[in-house]
């Protein structure tokens, strides 16, 4: 189950956050994905240490804290997209195509002309969809 | 998600739009007009490219993204690829379009205004004129590789030069070190550039603008 979703601009500035929990620890989440951005630079830089997945946009499995497992997706354009899950039977070809969804719907916000580079995203249908694509996920896996 | 669009529409858009810019908007200023439609060009390129690079693994180096211009970037926007790719490798690359589509449907009229012009200079008159009209139609491409570049992570200035109508090419200049450079030093790293690429080109006439933010208006006026 996804609990948060987050967007993060090639300065590490946040262009989007959503938690899809109903409890108020939305705060921890965003210290979560805030900390997760030094696992993602680091494992960038340091190509060596994970050679076969050099340049693929899917960096799997960031780090995991008690409750939750933190997933990484660096694109082309140094965008990054953070997930968090409670992790109990999350499989990684689910998580997958969780990112090819989300990557395809974030693709088509930005291209929106009064969409500015760099600002939030602040597109009601990038928010549907997203939920859309994180309640599917849901579904899917645990069927 | 796609919608199609007949290619004469985006034809037209993009006369319209440099008419608009240059005829109406910025009449007796063209330099303004150029800089407007390269902005544009620049938020375009840049929202392209995050789509078409969307299924593909990360670029290593600055060299597999201009490839990535070349050939994909190039055969999404125009349905073929850039014909010759030249580098210095020291970051100036020159991408030669022997057809670019948007130049393609062109034609100036060979009759001069004024008639007092002799047989032998009525060539390389008329191939200047040519490049003076359809040089601001440029000045929207120059923008999306430089939008997209800058998306990849490399800012860059981009100009473009016609040697023979539908011909082209695309001078991409990596400017790492760009803000350093005074403006003395800007005109100097421009005419070096200018001169050891084009020494072989037929070409009667360079038009060559490097956009830049660094770059005050005074350096534009430099050609």
């Amino acid at each position: 189950m996804i609990v948060c979703v987050a967007v993060v601009g090639h300065q590490n500035n946040p262009l989007y956050i959503q938690s899809f929990t109903e409890a108020d620890d939305a705060l921890k989440l965003h210290h979560i994905v805030h900390c997760s951005l030094d696992v993602v630079d680091e494992r960038v830089n340091n190509p060596k240490k994970y050679g076969p997945t050099l340049n693929e946009p899917f960096l799997g499995l960031l780090y995991p804290t008690e409750n939750y497992k933190v997933y990484g997706y660096l694109t082309n354009t140094k965008v990054k997209f953070i997930v968090v899950t409670t992790g109990l039977d999350v499989r990684d070809a689910d998580v997958r195509n969780f990112f090819r969804r989300f990557h395809a719907a974030y693709v088509d916000a930005v291209s929106n002309p009064f969409h500015v580079p760099g600002k939030k995203i602040t597109s009601r249908t990038f928010a549907e969809r997203v939920s859309t694509i994180v309640k599917s996920f849901g579904l899917s896996s645990a069927g | 998600m796609g919608r199609e669009v007949s290619e004469s529409c985006v034809d037209s858009l993009l006369t319209e739009m440099v008419s608009s810019y240059c005829d109406r908007f910025y009449a007796n200023k063209p330099e303004l007009a150029a800089r407007r439609i390269e902005a544009i060009g620049f938020q375009v390129g840049h929202q392209l490219s995050e789509r078409y690079t969307m299924e593909r693994p990360r670029f290593s180096d600055n060299l597999e993204a201009i490839k990535f211009i070349c050939k994909d970037f190039w055969s999404e926007l125009f349905k073929k690829q850039i014909d010759n790719l030249k580098t210095n490798h020291k970051g100036t690359f020159v991408l030669q379009d022997n057809r670019f589509r948007w130049l393609a449907r062109m034609s100036i009229d060979p009759s001069s205004e004024d008639g007092d012009l002799s047989q032998d200079n009525s060539a390389p008159v008329t191939e200047n004129k040519a490049a003076q009209a359809t040089s601001m139609h440029l000045y929207f491409p120059c923008g999306i590789i430089r939008g997209a570049l800058s998306n990849l992570g490399i800012p860059c200035a981009v100009s473009a030069d016609i040697s023979s109508l539908p011909a082209c090419e695309l001078l991409v200049m990596e400017c790492i070190r760009l803000y350093l450079l005074s403006y003395a030093h800007c005109i100097a790293f421009i005419s070096t550039a200018r001169y050891s690429f084009f020494s072989q080109s037929r070409s009667s006439c360079m038009i060559i603008v490097i956009f830049h933010p660094c770059i005050s208006e005074r350096a534009l006026r430099f050609r």
